[in-house]
């Protein structure tokens, strides 16, 4: 629990530099590190429950998403400001680095699974995010395939 | 006219949405009093035309976006700008004023302080990936590197893709070199620590939402973009790998 704790504290301290990487002004730093501490804890307590990481991801991205967006109508201020410090954490870089690896080391069974769960885990943050748009765009008319209106 | 394609020029330039600047210039041009206002924003022009009510006749203008920063203070500050603009509590020529003090003004941190900032980001999130709290040090050490050698390849080369490529081969050598001398436990985390600042998150989060507002163009090449930016990044850790590792 203490090492929890800990990765926590560590994860705000990662998104609010990244936060600060990306220019964005100090007084919502503190904001996009919040939610980066959220989106780690789901990230990171759904395996405990037994579901994949992939689908993990997606939950997370999803909720990164849609407090960003409920903050951005808030403050009046860019979704982007919230949304981009909120999945830093998510970033499947471990395994991006697994498949370099595994290509230059010429093992390139292992480096394609690697590659295909990196793959897999960044469709899964897209899809998190363009979840929580599509929620917060009901009603506004993004796209219709049929003109039903007439 | 000129005002609303400089707001719009800001913040495409300085990394908003397409949707974003599509709005906020429409929005201004109607508050100005335009009629029939049109936009077509790409991630490299950005297009207006308008029917202008003194003369009656179209107008069009095309203006084209050579260079992309990341620095979403100030297109949270445009954004403010039009915000007031619309609701009527500036005046047109304020406006130009402002955006003009905009887009000269320096970047909302400096430099080093961007430096310390990677240093710091990589070394806690290498912490996320590896769990060891002794590799830390070595992971902020190459995340400094990796943004100091980033800033100044740019600077020398002014080629976005290559000096990219050319920073995650710096950072990654001196990751490499740490691990040759022992100072590290874990190889993986201190490779991520390091390369994690080059990560293009703005490209990536914009082309997403590009795609999901229906600006199929922008969020396509938004795309190619980040894919582009990831190629290098990735080629440049792999080249370090090879002199490595065989």
């Amino acid at each position: 629990m203490a090492m929890f704790a800990f990765e926590l504290g560590f994860c705000f301290v990662a998104t609010v530099a990244f936060a600060i990487i990306f220019n964005i002004p100090l007084r919502l730093v503190w904001w996009g590190g919040f939610i980066g501490v959220c989106t780690w804890a789901i990230y990171s307590l759904m395996p405990v429950l037994g579901l994949s990481l992939v689908f993990a991801a997606a939950v997370a991205a999803f909720f990164a998403s849609f407090v960003s967006q409920w903050f951005a109508r808030f403050m009046k201020v860019p979704v982007t400001t919230f949304s981009l410090p909120g999945i830093i954490p998510l970033i499947p870089g471990s395994r991006a680095y697994e498949t370099m690896l595994a290509f230059v080391q010429e093992r390139y069974l292992y480096g394609l699974e690697q590659g295909v769960e990196t793959v897999l885990q960044a469709i899964a943050i897209a899809a998190g995010l363009v979840f929580a748009f599509s929620v917060f765009s009901i009603g506004k008319g993004v796209g219709q395939r049929y003109e039903t209106h007439r | 006219m000129a005002m609303c394609l400089h707001a719009g020029q800001l913040m495409l330039r300085y990394g908003s949405e397409t949707f974003r600047v599509e709005d906020t210039m429409r929005r201004m041009g109607r508050a100005a009093g335009m009629e029939q206002v049109n936009t077509f924003v790409t991630t490299t022009a950005i297009f207006l035309s308008f029917k202008s009510p003194v003369d009656q006749r179209d107008h069009i203008q095309m203006l084209r976006i050579d260079e992309r920063y990341q620095d979403l203070s100030k297109v949270t500050s445009v954004n403010q700008l039009s915000r007031e603009y619309v609701n009527g509590l500036l005046t047109s020529r304020e406006v130009k004023k402002q955006l003009k003090e905009i887009e000269e003004a320096p970047m909302n941190y400096p430099v080093w302080f961007i430096y310390l900032a990677s240093g710091i980001g990589g070394g806690a999130f290498s912490y996320l990936i590896g769990s060891s709290v002794m590799d830390m040090l070595p992971a902020a050490l190459g995340g400094l590197v990796t943004a100091i050698a980033l800033v100044r390849y740019q600077m020398r080369l002014k080629v976005k893709f290559f000096s990219e490529f050319l920073a995650s081969f710096t950072g990654a050598l001196i990751a490499l070199l740490m691990v040759r001398m022992g100072l590290v436990i874990n190889t993986n985390q201190v490779i991520i620590g390091t390369i994690i600042p080059l990560v293009p998150g703005v490209p990536l989060t914009n082309a997403v939402r590009d795609l999901m507002s229906g600006d199929l163009v922008a969020g396509v090449a938004r795309g190619a973009e980040a894919a582009v930016s990831s190629m290098s990044i990735a080629g440049g850790v792999a080249v370090a790998l090879t002199i490595f590792f065989v």
